[in-house]
């Protein structure tokens, strides 16, 4: 079989764009069909937790997809493409992970929400201790890293949103198009703006009007999509992949798939990490026009080796361009001081940091020659320059002779950290953090709350199992392929998914495909989001309104009050994103672990210890909170900025969830057992009537 | 989890619903499955996919490093399969609210929607 590769250009674009309106379309058709299930039903049992009356595909499938954020399909690729095979290990908890996340807590949660006719997290808590107190502080740890996280997941859509369009011209004539006042909102730039306002309105509009069920819907269907791209492509990127190496240097090994896959490992074995520095930019001829001043990110610069060597190749990271009458970018690295934009204009002497990234595998430069040579790579680098003063470093590990072969073992190339990406500490770490820290997530213990009966559950779990089996360890085989296939990806990776969805499905013909592929990861990181936004407004809506300000509040007047909170929230979170945070990636963790050392612990106990009391649980609670809080004020301290001190190497969530435990048993122990009534209610069979 | 919370009081004995018991015991083993996967998988691939002596010429097992298929693909099916047996073989079903509960709950359930 063969195909010609093209590039990420306007007919992609083109199929991107329209996947992404009908895509929109589709979900609005959804909220509006949810809004319509509201109708004749008890509001905010409908509103935020769908009646309780999830069947086993959207059950399955919302809670699959809301785990599933946007890492999973940007992130996650990026990081295989940049660490290799290690990946599979850093994943490996998620073959464990459905049976954990839904069957440890599920029966029990579901069962103990109906005996308190509980509608949110807090809400279990509050009724099963009948403490006010402890529904409170339920309520207000949820609010505080739920609205960090959901300004986090906010910027992350954008930016998802935002690589998915800029191949688009028409997208850039838009964004270029907005006024001043409406791009000095944002100190992103004016094409992260729109992609924000269409990303966050989208999201708020269609979980404001529809609620819980337009949001498991749109789950749904984002699921479907996620898993249809994956199948898609492994064989795609199997197949292709081995071609590329047949035809390069070792005709007769891709015979069979499994051959290809044994082709890409064994490239894999021999690779060398590129470099990442900077140099100094001269423009040859001084009369260049205003088109050949430009240095556009990503393209390629050949240098000539010197004797005997053969020619360096390097990658402008980002994007610059040279003033009228200069000739010359300096590259000086001051502290990340004066760093350029993106396309801005400045003088020649101004500090800048134009980073580039040295390709130093040799079969890494023989491919990228064949991209440029058969324009599957675009170079729009038209002016000459010559390179000078170049200064680049090697990876922390994986460059050196006796580390050789790191892509395709354990610990992983890494560029900063000279043990290596996953030293054995952080791979235990990570298997608390899938499986354990994701059944402490109150996410996906609302979900839990939502399904219908017992034999839901059980075939739920079954359906996510297959699901994950059928996303996560294939995505590992496909961007290994996709670092023999689009080499120097390093230095942007998080194109990487909607690169290779592109160059897979165009390279047989069937370039419309892209468009679909393109949207799972959309799809996954609007999942996310539209579930925490939900999650917000139900503390604030039920857990603080309704049980603590006005019980007697009407339906009526719940129901405004959920629309604008759910709106409010929204919008808030959206003029958040606008100027985002520093650390966002490291928010992101910090929360996601942050909860599940606050809520695990207390949850279990609630569920499943008939001598567990409010002061026991509270005690796990805060504790939890506290020694996860303290592991990352110490490691500010130290001066490693939002990263967390990593006591024996763990990851916090491990020592939170251990305190969390051991502080709840203990001071449960030491205070008064629980009420009979309470214990009666939720743990023995009601008394019958003679 | 102590016995301690079999009598909470002094009272006659309390009866647990066998529902709750069962699903203890359900979490109790789903706990013991992560262990199990935890034990296998970290120390199976730091022993054979960390450090290797010749990772040039790296065993591999249907094209994957063998590290890797042993270590994480072939656990993964297994807990596939042991997903599938828990699920529909060992789990039981059950009323998620008791009928006498809901009996209970049907005289202030009306009351509420008499007041909204």
């Amino acid at each position: 079989m063969s195909w010609t590769p093209v590039l990420l250009g306007a007919d992609s674009g083109t199929a991107v764009l329209w996947t992404f309106l009908v895509y929109i379309m589709g979900v609005f058709f959804i909220a509006w069909l949810s809004s319509r299930l509201l109708k004749g039903r008890n509001f905010l049992n409908e509103y935020f937790l769908g009646s309780r009356g999830l069947g086993v595909w959207a059950f399955a499938l919302t809670l699959a997809a809301t785990s599933s954020s946007g890492g999973s399909f940007m992130g996650f690729p990026s990081l295989i493409y940049t660490h290799g095979w290690s990946l599979g290990l850093w994943i490996g908890s998620y073959m464990v992970v459905p049976i954990c996340v839904m069957g440890i807590l599920g029966k029990r949660i579901n069962q103990v929400a109906r005996l308190s006719e509980s509608i949110t997290v807090p809400d279990i808590l509050r009724d099963r201790f009948r403490s006010v107190s402890f529904g409170l502080i339920a309520v207000g740890l949820i609010v505080f890293f739920m609205s960090f996280n959901l300004v986090a997941q906010f910027k992350g859509g954008s930016e998802i949103l935002r690589t998915l369009l800029r191949p688009i011209e028409a997208f850039g004539d838009l964004a270029g198009s907005l006024p001043d006042w409406a791009t000095g909102l944002s100190n992103q730039g004016s094409d992260y703006l729109l992609c924000l306002l269409v990303f966050g309105l989208a999201v708020i509009i269609y979980t404001t009007y529809g609620g819980f069920h337009a949001v498991v819907w749109t789950d749904v269907m984002q699921g479907v999509v996620m898993v249809i791209g994956v199948i898609i492509m492994l064989p795609l990127a199997i197949y292709q992949a081995g071609t590329v190496i047949q035809d390069t240097q070792e005709p007769g090994i891709a015979a069979s798939t499994t051959s290809r896959l044994e082709s890409v490992t064994r490239r894999m074995a021999t690779m060398v990490p590129p470099r990442k520095g900077t140099a100094t930019f001269t423009l040859v001829d001084p009369k260049a026009t205003q088109e050949q001043r430009v240095l556009p990110s990503g393209s390629w610069i050949f240098v000539a080796g010197e004797e005997g060597a053969s020619d360096r190749l390097f990658k402008i990271a980002k994007g610059y361009k040279l003033a009228s009458g200069s000739t010359s970018l300096v590259a000086e690295d001051q502290n990340g001081n004066g760093k350029l934009d993106k396309g801005e204009d400045r003088n020649a002497n101004d500090v800048l940091d134009p980073e580039i990234w040295e390709i130093v595998d040799l079969n890494d430069i023989l491919q990228v020659r064949k991209r440029l040579e058969k324009r599957t790579e675009a170079n729009n680098l038209t002016g000459v320059f010559a390179l000078s003063d170049i200064s680049v470093r090697d990876y922390a590990y994986g460059a050196k002779p006796e580390e050789r072969g790191a892509y395709v073992t354990g610990p992983g190339p890494h560029r900063d950290k000279v043990d290596g990406f996953l030293p054995l500490s952080l791979a235990i770490s990570f298997f608390f953090m899938w499986a354990i820290s994701g059944t402490g997530q109150p996410s996906n213990m609302v979900r839990l709350m939502a399904f219908k009966d017992t034999p839901t559950l059980r075939r739920s779990i079954f359906t996510v199992a297959i699901y994950y089996s059928l996303i996560y360890f294939p995505l590992v085989i496909i961007f290994c392929c996709a670092r023999v296939l689009i080499p120097g990806m390093e230095s942007e990776p998080d194109r990487i998914m909607p690169q290779i969805a592109v160059e897979l499905t165009q390279n047989i013909g069937m370039g419309w495909l892209a468009g679909l592929l393109i949207a799972a990861p959309f799809a996954a990181v609007m999942s996310t989001v539209d579930s925490f936004l939900l999650m917000i407004s139900s503390g604030l809506v039920r857990d603080i309104y309704q049980r603590n300000i006005n019980p007697e509040v009407t339906e009526k007047k719940i129901k405004r009050l959920s629309y604008l909170f759910t709106m409010l929230v929204g919008l808030g979170a959206l003029l958040g994103a606008m100027n985002p945070p520093e650390f966002l990636q490291y928010i992101i963790i910090y929360t996601g672990s942050g909860l599940a050392s606050c809520f695990l612990a207390a949850v279990v106990y609630a569920l499943f210890w008939p001598r567990s009391n409010s002061q026991g649980c509270i005690a796990a609670m805060l504790s939890g909170f506290l020694a996860h809080l303290s592991l990352y004020l110490v490691g500010f301290l130290r001066g490693t900025g939002f990263s967390a001190y990593r006591l024996y190497g763990m990851d916090p969530v491990v020592i939170g969830l251990l305190v969390s435990f051991v502080v709840g048993f203990v001071v449960t122990l030491l205070t008064a057992p629980p009420p009979r009534d309470l214990v009666q209610k939720y743990f023995c069979k009601p008394k019958t009537e003679p | 989890m102590t016995n301690s919370g079999q009598q909470p009081t002094e009272e006659a004995p309390l009866e647990y619903d066998p529902f709750f018991l069962h699903a203890r015991r359900e979490a109790v083993i789903i706990f013991c499955i992560w262990v199990v996967a935890l034990i296998w998988a970290v120390p199976f691939c730091y022993y054979n996919g960390y450090a290797i002596d010749d990772p040039v010429n790296i065993p591999t097992t249907l094209g994957i490093p063998s590290w890797l298929l042993w270590g994480i693909a072939m656990p993964w099916f297994l807990a596939d399969i042991f997903t599938t047996w828990f699920c529909f073989w060992f789990m039981k079903d059950g009323d998620l609210v008791h009928p006498a509960h809901e009996n209970s709950k049907a005289a202030p359930a009306e009351s509420q929607e008499a007041t909204s």
